[in-house]
């Protein structure tokens, strides 16, 4: 017989296992959809996740795609780790990518060291704009981050559409929904002839080892910390709760700016209608897969981003659609809470009684 | 009709802990029966499982030898056994009425007939009409009272009753127990109060550690004799010297107010006292009176106008509480888990919340983690903390080692002022007369105490002067030794 039984602690060893039990039962899962849409199991998953990364080009698409997961589930991970939930990072990386575009594209015709830090530090600055929104309205006015901020998702993008269509358009573009080329100063240089991954993967090492530093090392990480916890025991230690809230929505305002500057200013060098294959949805699926660790996110970024690449190859040879990615991403995360039970209750396995 | 119920080898087993080892007790109606240990003994454990809350893992229940099988309070309930728990289960907003109609399943009508009879029966006065935010907690009580004898009860439990009453209240609800038992229905009373029990009930079960120690009769029994049972060994007995009288004025507050948004909490009115140095200022009431308030604007959780609060010739109201550290004060707050110290949280990490400039936990803003581990061995020991691992979540300290970890932090740093809000609530008696010791040892230092305490017998050993507060306003201040805990009540009361 066996019995569920609550566990006396959390288990720390559980704690890290749940993510790859998560992962392996989402293949299961996976396999069993492609057989029973027809497809031999092991050869489907074998184009999802092998074909995909198999060869030097992939690998580097790989880290393309990582780079703005992993940037924006670092920033999260600060708003998460202290109870705020902010689910709008994709519009904080698209007002971010809205505001270093319009001053890449003011540089367009000029070129300059100068250049490209300006514009990386707009994205920020955008991103953490965007992201001040909800944390004031949340602190002051006490409503709901998570309205707020998943709200504002859409206004952004809105922008962006009036923007790219309306007064930012290429003039020579013949009304393509697209903004002029950035010129290369306002671009992050590419690390290897042919392929596409770009500096910004520097810039997201960069927020891995800040935010572990920050969070493990510094006082203020501690008072981010105990103000996650406890808002009524932050007030009584003295430190600034309300203050606290907003800074950590401006970090990962500012992270996922970020993200939308390396997706502009890398390979493409424009501004245009979709930036983001919902970078900032899936970044939530991320830092939580990465259990808000900063080490454990540079693992689940990989993770996730394999689902976006194993997506196109699938299309390509498979004829299904790209929305499967989304399809795998949903059953990580949904395999991922579940066995998130292990953490509280074990089976126990008993012979019968007497 | 002669009720009779029957608790046979009732066995419940947590994680970590046996609640109930192997508890058999027999009741019989025309009796009030005690239930008495102290928190942690297991005698909410052993209520919770007769109304349902809680199932054991072993053991049977009869109620006039038939067998219950009680898998939720549903269950309690239709099989005639009523309880009042300590904390009430009333909806604030709605009216007294609609409180009763909800688990009812009679009509409007006859069932107010049914309460207008009860209340006339007993002589209770309650308003129905009138949200229950309205009422006093005695009040609060008698209605909830009141829904357990609509459904015309065999049993009715109830637990730890009068830690939220006046001692006039208390009285009064004596006297409906005992007609409640002189009509049939069987009582028990679940308490750690001795006092009580030797006034109210004529036999008494003692728990301890989850076992059942002794079943007796009052009259065979004394307090002391209970207390020895309850807590299992001989206690001495802590008794204050008179302190010196200093006129040394230490912290000084004037017209002070305090006015919240928020409709459920208290607002203080008018609040004028001083303590001079060496003194213990106690401040009694019945919780919600302001206490929480009072606690905060005195840490600096709440800002208030600069000259409101003089401390050591420094106008410090506007000051929050590390800054107000700073200048030799000290709190420890009433809520243990979610205020003062977060379980999650390992002990030397709970240690750094009191950050004092001069103990550097944290250099140029980097955790200097040598530092406060040094420091955290160093409360461990000196306050008899009973673990010698720093590493570990303090969720796992029992509440008075936590307590004493609490009380070790703030002060180690050797405050002027140490404020407290019922420092031991909840408390085992070994630990409550540790840190009464503790207490009691500041004030021979020459160092001062505020002690808000809903407790009068530990405001009456410990103070030195007394007020009460009551919806927001202080009374005048009194010595301690002209003041008795009826007076007390009285004041608490609210009347003059």
């Amino acid at each position: 017989m066996i019995k569920i039984v609550k566990r006396d602690q959390p288990s720390r060893a559980i704690f890290f296992f749940t993510p790859v039990l998560a992962i392996f039962l989402t293949l299961v899962a996976g396999g069993l959809i492609f057989f029973i849409l027809g497809f031999k199991p092991f050869e489907a998953l074998k184009f999802f996740f092998i074909v995909p990364i198999a060869d030097k080009y992939g690998f580097s698409e790989l880290l393309l795609k990582a780079t703005p997961l992993c940037l924006i589930a670092i920033g999260l991970s600060f708003c998460f780790k202290s109870n705020n939930w902010n689910i709008g990072a994709e519009g904080q990386l698209t007002f971010g990518a809205i505001v270093s575009g319009g001053v890449a594209l003011l540089f367009y015709e000029q070129e300059g060291f100068y250049i490209l830090p300006i514009v990386i530090l707009a994205g920020a600055i955008g991103g953490m704009l965007y992201a001040s929104i909800p944390a004031i309205l949340k602190t002051y006015f006490n409503t709901n981050e998570i309205l707020v901020s998943l709200m504002l998702v859409y206004v952004s993008k809105l922008i962006l559409d009036y923007l790219v269509v309306g007064p930012w358009s290429n003039p020579e573009g013949f009304n393509f929904p697209e903004t002029r080329q950035f010129s290369d100063s306002a671009k992050l240089p590419l690390l290897f002839e042919g392929l596409r991954i770009h500096a910004g993967i520097f810039l997201a090492l960069a927020a891995v080892v800040i935010s572990w530093f920050v969070f493990y090392k510094t006082y203020l990480g501690f008072q981010m910390k105990v103000s996650g916890f406890s808002l009524k025991t932050a007030k009584y230690a003295g430190y600034k709760g309300k203050k606290m809230i907003i800074l950590v929505f401006l970090i990962s305002g500012a992270c996922a700016g970020l993200a939308g500057v390396g997706e502009i200013t890398g390979p493409i060098g424009q501004l245009h209608r979709e930036i983001s294959p919902d970078y900032g949805f899936t970044a939530i699926i991320v830092a939580f897969l990465g259990r808000l660790h900063p080490v454990g996110i540079i693992f689940a970024s990989l993770v996730v981003a394999i689902t976006y690449l194993g997506a196109e190859t699938a299309q390509i040879f498979m004829q299904i659609p790209k929305y499967t990615g989304q399809v795998f991403q949903g059953m990580i995360l949904f395999f991922l809470l579940a066995s998130d039970y292990l953490l509280f209750f074990k089976f126990k396995f008993i012979g019968s009684k007497k | 009709m002669n009720t009779n119920l029957k608790i046979s080898n009732v066995t419940k087993i947590y994680p970590g802990c046996v609640a109930n080892d192997n508890v058999s007790l027999e009741f019989n109606s025309g009796k009030i029966y005690a239930l008495l240990g102290e928190n942690g003994a297991g005698k909410s454990t052993l209520v919770k499982i007769l109304s349902g809350v809680i199932i054991p893992d072993e053991g049977e229940i009869y109620l006039n030898k038939n067998n219950l099988k009680l898998n939720s309070p549903l269950d309690a309930k239709k099989n005639d056994i009523g309880m009042v728990f300590q904390h009430f289960n009333l909806f604030e907003t709605l009216s007294v009425f609609e409180n009763l109609i909800i688990d009812s399943d009679e009509q409007r009508e006859s069932l107010r007939e049914k309460i207008d009879s009860i209340m006339k029966k007993y002589n209770f006065s309650i308003d129905l009409d009138i949200p229950v935010l309205n009422l006093s907690a005695g009040q609060k009580q008698k209605v909830e009272i009141i829904r357990c004898l609509i459904r015309n009860p065999k049993v009715l439990i109830m637990d730890e009753p009068t830690s939220v009453l006046t001692e006039q209240e208390t009285s009064e609800l004596f006297l409906s127990l005992k007609k409640f038992s002189e009509e049939g229905i069987l009582i028990i009373y679940i308490t750690h109060k001795l006092k009580e029990v030797m006034q109210l009930c004529d036999e008494v079960a003692v728990m301890r550690r989850g076992k059942l120690v002794s079943v007796s009769e009052i009259k065979n029994e004394n307090i002391e004799s209970l207390a020895n049972k309850m807590v299992g060994q001989n206690l001495k007995t802590i008794k204050k010297k008179k302190a010196k009288t200093s006129s040394d004025q230490l912290i000084k507050i004037t017209n002070l107010n305090f006015t919240s948004e928020d409709p459920f909490e208290t607002n203080l009115m008018d609040i004028n006292f001083s303590v001079n140095r060496g003194e213990c200022l106690g401040i009694a009431g019945i919780s919600g009176n302001g206490q929480s308030e009072l606690f905060q604007v005195l840490s600096g959780e709440i800002i208030s106008d600069k000259n409101c609060i003089e401390f050591n010739n420094n106008y410090i109201g506007d000051l929050n509480p590390q800054e107000r550290r700073e200048y030799l004060m000290a709190f420890s707050p009433e809520d243990r888990l979610e205020q003062a110290a977060i379980p999650q949280m390992k002990i030397f990490e709970n240690v750094a919340l009191n950050n004092f400039k001069s103990s550097n936990f944290f250099n140029n803003g980097l955790i200097n983690e040598n530092k406060i581990k040094e420091h955290s061995k160093k409360i461990i020991s000196d306050f008899n903390v009973n673990t010698d691992n720093i590493e570990l979540k303090s969720q796992f300290l029992s509440g008075g080692n936590l307590q004493k970890l609490i009380i070790g932090r703030e002060l180690i740093t050797s405050p002027d002022l140490l404020i407290c809000f019922n420092p031991t609530w909840g408390l085992d008696v070994g630990a409550i007369n540790y840190i009464h010791e503790t207490l009691i040892k500041i004030n021979e230092q020459n160092k001062s105490i505020i002690l808000i305490s809903t407790d009068t017998d530990e405001l009456l050993k410990l103070s030195d002067k007394i007020s009460v507060i009551h919806k927001g306003k202080l009374s005048k201040i009194m010595n301690a030794e002209e003041v008795t805990s009826e007076k007390l009540g009285i004041l608490m009361g609210g009347a003059n």
